[in-house]
């Protein structure tokens, strides 16, 4: 259904519930502008802007349905949203705009990034279903989905892939939560657009819409926590009016070494960061123009680190029986210097039922590892140039999108030491993507090609390499949806493939940061890779339920794998290919609301996943452990209407509270060099208090029972039988918007 | 009143946490050590002074070797030799400290 919004060199509606009461405060996106904006009490939402024919408009308002409209000029008209009976978005199908694709045809998952949710953006990702995280504490995290890691899970920040030596797990994520709202979540090789290698699958994280707003709105945020005595501090302004718009974010972050539940500290595990984010659009009739910069900094120790073979190191040579807050902050060695710059310049134009876009983006990393004081072991400029023209066409039920990815890699090493050559890329990937979408059902079907030639040429110290490749192949992606009542079903099929990295064609090097001799492998092949996903949904006023099975076969999957050797002190690993894996697994959503309590909201989620490696009896490394997490949480909302006066008074700035279970179980499907991991519950308690309308609280318990625990994919279990997560923490964190 | 104390209160906590999260500049002296590696692949480090700007480039320099008696650590004896220059290596990083 096609609604209607009068224009008079601005847009204007107004928004109202199925009883045609208007709402206020809702939500209203302008997807193509990228500009949000309220309602006023009367539900009326004014933009000083004129809207191109055919934008998309998404209302959202908590308690309500989503909608998702194409803007048309001309007539005045009304946006009505049904009220729910309880909010059941996490499980309901929900109209809404995504960069990854259709989320009714493509299994496409969100989660709102929340500074006051958790110490860590990518803690707060894993509580999606089928995503875990490798990691050492706060300071160093990457995010794992449905086992897979690394190159294989491709991370986009504001459309700019993220190339920041991510081959290593000792290399972060490279930017932080500062001035992002969401993150969209494609699990294997479904998003064509920006999907190239992503065997794995694709984050989106996207940053806060600009506003509209004649007064200068903002925040000042802080959290600490007592673990690690993590502190971090933010601020963001944004501005906008009269087709200009702008958003500054800026972050300063310190922790120093995490506690163990015994009371000692994990030497080296301190870190700290800066980011600064600027962001500036402009509007003229049907063409924007966007300009982002973004800078990242970064310096985490490296805990863990030991000469020699890691699993005969002791815990007690890796940690420290108290902390000294005066030099426990003080950078050590060995340490990681991270500098990230991110330039973008996006443009749109939007016309009749198309949208011609076009997007440049320039990302800047540089990564020095520091083992010594006076000289780094290696210090690399990895910079990834992006250019990616598109049009999409959109009629009443079908959307085209046209494009191709253009990207230009090069790796610098500045210094003579070096763990991987230098190394330069050229990749082009035209891309045609079709959904078609149409009351009860719907089908999407895409296809990519990749030219991707890699040349490495080195000559310095130890390297003598003069290669010269090209990894050309095809990418596909095709689905199904249908709708009977309240039963969803979604299929989809699809293939692509990844081209060996040149860190694994030809590492030859101490890599401090995995306490390994690294030596790569010139005859390394692409990886292919097939993905069968199945996605159930029921949900009714009062339960939802979604069943996801899914199966995966990869070929010529690249691993690291040790040898008996050791050089240099350090235990040698090699580059190796296996003919084929498989990774199956099935993943289950249970979202329950009492009729009798609707402001209990109890969500459960279970993470099944079993990998085989077809050239032995063993499964594949760091293939996380099946799990069971879950959320019950009360929202206080209304609870205390009715109550004595005094009463309401004193309870008035709950907000509310929730307990938070993970139960991994024992991992005893690993590879070869691997060992069992036990299984383990953690436990977290938060409490939300609005201390005053724009005055924000959370009070929180991470690790609730102080519970002693190594993840199986945790990046230091090899090292002194497993270095144990952090201990308890508790939280405060606090956001002010005005 | 009551929200310009409280918008007082969260800046005061920023202002504190921050001040107070400010690290000292690094130390520019460090105890360097061999890592004499056993046959069974364990690192015995055998410390042989503190070092500080030049002298601390120098120690860690390629090429620099340093001569240490025999040293009995714990259970593990280190031979008296002259090490670094590619005879095991010479590091310099801290590590946790082992009053536990």
């Amino acid at each position: 259904m096609i609604n209607t919004l009068f224009v008079n060199a601005q847009t204007v509606g107004v928004v109202l519930d199925d009883g045609g009461v208007p709402l206020s405060d809702v939500n209203v996106y302008f997807s193509d502008q990228e500009i949000l904006i309220n309602t006023d009490s009367e539900g009326v939402f004014t933009l000083q802007e004129e809207t191109p024919n055919n934008s998309y408009i998404h209302f959202f308002k908590a308690g309500y349905a989503t909608r998702l409209i194409k803007y048309q000029n001309g007539l005045l008209s009304k946006v009505i949203l049904e009220k729910l009976h309880v909010s059941l978005d996490e499980v309901g199908v929900v109209e809404s705009y995504n960069m990854l694709g259709n989320s009714k045809l493509t299994n496409i998952e969100k989660k709102r990034i929340s500074f006051l949710e958790s110490s860590s953006m990518v803690e707060s990702i894993t509580q999606l279903n089928g995503v875990d995280m490798i990691s050492s504490g706060l300071g160093i995290q990457k995010v794992v989905v449905r086992g897979l890691s690394g190159m294989r899970v491709v991370s986009y920040l504001n459309g700019m892939q993220i190339n920041n030596q991510q081959w290593a797990n000792d290399h972060g994520i490279g930017f932080t939560d500062l001035g992002l709202q969401e993150v969209e979540l494609i699990k294997g090789a479904s998003a064509l657009k920006y999907g190239a290698e992503a065997i794995g699958g694709v984050l989106y994280f996207k940053d806060y819409p600009f506003i509209s707003s004649e007064k200068l709105k903002g925040f000042v945020a802080t959290k600490f926590n007592t673990n690690s005595y993590f502190s971090s501090n933010q601020f963001g302004v944004k501005w906008g009016q009269n087709n200009f718009h702008f958003n500054l974010y800026g972050q300063y972050s310190i922790a120093a070494d995490y506690r163990l539940p015994n009371n000692w500290y994990l030497f080296n595990s301190r870190f700290k960061q800066n980011a600064l984010k600027f962001s500036v659009a402009y509007r003229n009739n049907n063409w924007q123009n966007i300009f982002r910069y973004q800078l990242h900094t970064e310096a985490p120790g490296i805990p863990g680190h030991i000469h020699g073979d890691p699993n005969a190191a002791s815990l007690i040579d890796l940690t420290s029986s108290s902390l000294d807050l005066s030099t426990g902050f003080a950078t050590s060695r060995p340490s990681q210097n991270v500098n990230n710059q991110i330039f973008i310049y996006e443009s749109n134009y939007v016309i009749d039922n198309i949208r011609f876009n076009f997007y440049a983006g320039h990302f800047i990393n540089n990564l020095q590892e520091w083992e010594k004081w006076s000289r780094p072991a290696f210090d690399m400029d990895l910079s990834n140039t992006q250019i990616t023209p598109s049009i999409r066409y959109s009629n009443n039920n079908m959307t085209v999108h046209l494009g191709s990815q253009i990207t230009m890699l090069n790796n610098k090493n500045n210094i003579e030491d070096r763990l991987v050559p230098d190394a330069s890329s050229f990749n082009v990937g035209p891309y045609l993507t079709i959904d078609y979408d149409k009351d009860n059902y719907g089908l999407n079907s895409g296809l990519r090609y990749d030219y991707k030639n890699l040349k490495v040429n080195d000559q310095t110290g130890e390297f003598n390499i003069d290669y010269d490749k090209v990894f050309s192949s095809t990418s596909f992606s095709s689905g199904l949806y249908y709708k009977l009542t309240d039963h969803i079903f979604r299929l989809t099929y699809s293939g692509a493939y990844r081209a060996p990295h040149f860190s694994e064609l030809f590492s030859d090097g101490v890599h401090h940061g995995t306490n390994r001799y690294e030596i790569g492998s010139a005859e390394l092949n692409i990886e292919y890779a097939n993905q069968f996903d199945l996605k159930y949904q029921w949900f009714n006023n009062h339960l939802g339920i979604v069943i996801n099975p899914f199966a995966q076969y990869i070929s010529d999957f690249i691993s690291v794998n040790p040898a008996d050797t050791f050089i240099s002190g350090y235990k040698v690993y090699n580059y190796i290919q296996y003919d084929q894996v498989e990774i199956k697994g099935v993943e289950m959503n249970l979202h329950y609301h009492p009729h009798a309590l609707h402001n209990l909201h109890f969500e459960q989620s279970y993470s099944f996943l079993q990998t085989k490696n077809k050239d032995d009896k063993y499964g594949l490394a760091l293939t996380p452990a099946n799990s069971i997490k879950t959320k019950v949480l009360f929202d206080f909302d209304g609870v205390f209407d009715g109550w004595e006066k005094e009463i309401k008074k004193m309870w008035k700035h709950l907000d509310y509270i929730s307990l938070y279970h993970q139960y991994k179980f024992k991992q005893d499907s690993y590879a070869e060099y691997e060992e069992e991991t036990d299984a383990y519950s953690v436990i977290n308690l938060q409490l939300g208090l609005n201390l005053t309308e724009r005055f924000l609280c959370t009070l929180g318990v991470e690790n609730l029972l102080n519970e002693e625990y190594t993840p199986h994919i945790s990046r230091v279990r090899g090292v002194a039988g497993g270095i144990p997560s952090p201990g308890r923490s508790f939280n405060i964190n606090l956001k002010y918007e005005f | 009143m009551k929200k310009l104390n409280y918008l007082l209160a969260a800046f005061a906590f920023l202002a504190i946490t921050t001040m107070t999260s400010c690290s000292k500049e690094e130390d520019s002296c460090h105890e360097c050590h061999v890592a004499y590696m056993l046959a069974n692949g364990n690192e015995v480090a055998v410390d042989f002074g503190e070092f500080c700007g030049e002298a601390l480039e120098d120690a860690e320099a390629p090429g620099y070797t340093v001569d240490i008696p025999e040293t009995i650590v714990g259970t593990d004896t280190v031979p008296a030799g002259t090490y670094g220059n590619g005879n095991m290596e010479i590091h310099c990083e801290d590590h946790g400290d082992h009053d536990h």
